[in-house]
């Protein structure tokens, strides 16, 4: 009997394994809406299908992961990584603030995430915010690369949003989850 | 009698054996039931046997730019990533007069196109796509591909209804 209810239940494992694999397979997910063109995308991807994708594009992507920063973006990745550790130090802080006549640019560190806004005219325009974890991984390679696999490897941990950009025409979203979209 | 039976039954027996081992099968109908209807039935053995034979042929045609060859190492690993991930809706966009459905079920990609005068259907067996992927010389192997439609039996590839068109290839 004993023998049995175990080799039912070894059974059972069996089966269930790849199930409860599947079930911790996280996703990323992201949404672009457009109300006024009633329009709504949803890509859903396998996190592993993304870190293979990720080495589809040799010329962007530098010795398997690796993104060119360079100086042509107005700073060197070696100083914003200078930066970015002195910040760390310091904890919650604002990193950005920009006032014009029309336009408002902020970006702080409050816990474990980076906000960014931007206000045109009073009206918020853009809202991103980016858990510092993925900025910490992105910000780990030497040189002026930057690291996708790290920062792919630290989204395997995270679960929630990521980025979140909200204008007046157009909401973006990306999360993770383990959730696979059925429609 | 006996002698007519025995005459018939090779032929019966010999269709029965090709058919049995697969067919692929090209419907065309267009003007609606009213219209042309053109069916072409092609045995998988007949093809993958012309396809075996004249490969050298068709050669030249099927090989892919170096430049593009590159990457057929990562899309070989994609696809292999997609077919060991769970299923799931991939992409789904719906705008005010169309909608594209991608899904992974099982080893199949399916792609569902819905517009105001369009049906499309497609699946795409995912080791159908990796045959069809060209080898380390950027060569697309005709007999691979056939084999593997060998593998795919019993599945509707494409089927397109455009107005009073319908297309359908499926392999039985």
């Amino acid at each position: 009997m004993k023998k049995s209810f175990l080799a039912g239940v070894g059974l059972a494992a069996l089966f269930l394994a790849p199930a409860a694999a599947y079930a911790e397979t996280p996703w990323i997910h992201v949404r672009v809406e457009e109300p006024e063109k009633q329009s709504k995308v949803a890509v859903n991807l396998p996190l592993s299908v993304v870190e293979v994708a990720l080495e589809a594009a040799p010329e962007i992507i530098e010795s398997k992961g690796k993104l060119k920063f360079g100086e042509k973006h107005g700073m060197k990745l070696e100083d914003v990584r200078k930066i970015w550790a002195e910040l760390a130090a310091v904890g919650d802080a604002e990193l950005v603030s920009v006032e014009e006549k029309d336009e408002t640019i902020k970006v702080w560190r409050q816990g474990d995430q980076v906000h960014v806004r931007v206000e045109e005219k009073g009206q918020e325009e853009v809202r991103v915010e980016v858990p510092v974890s993925l900025v910490d991984a992105l910000l780990s390679s030497e040189g002026d690369t930057v690291n996708i696999k790290a920062a792919v490897a630290e989204l395997q941990k995270k679960r929630g949003d990521i980025v979140t950009v909200s204008e007046p025409d157009t909401t973006v979203r990306v999360w993770i989850d383990e959730q696979n979209a059925q429609e | 009698m006996v002698k007519l039976a025995a005459v018939l039954a090779v032929p019966l027996a010999l269709l029965a054996t090709v058919a049995s081992l697969g067919v692929v099968v090209v419907d065309v109908q267009e003007g609606g039931p009213d219209g042309h209807r053109i069916m072409v039935p092609v045995p998988l053995v007949f093809a993958q046997a012309a396809l075996a034979a004249g490969p050298i042929v068709a050669e030249e045609e099927l090989r892919i730019p170096d430049e593009a060859l590159e990457h057929i190492g990562i899309a070989r690993e994609i696809l292999d990533a997609l077919a060991a991930a769970p299923d799931g809706v991939l992409v789904h966009v719906q705008e005010p007069d169309e909608e594209v459905i991608i899904r992974k079920v099982g080893d199949k990609l399916v792609v569902r196109v819905h517009g105001n005068e369009e049906e499309v259907s497609v699946n795409v067996p995912l080791s159908l796509a990796r045959s069809a992927l060209p080898d380390s010389d950027g060569r697309i192997s005709t007999v691979a591909m056939a084999g593997s439609l060998g593998g795919v039996r019993f599945t509707d590839l494409v089927e397109v209804h455009d107005g009073n068109d319908h297309v359908r290839i499926w392999v039985w």
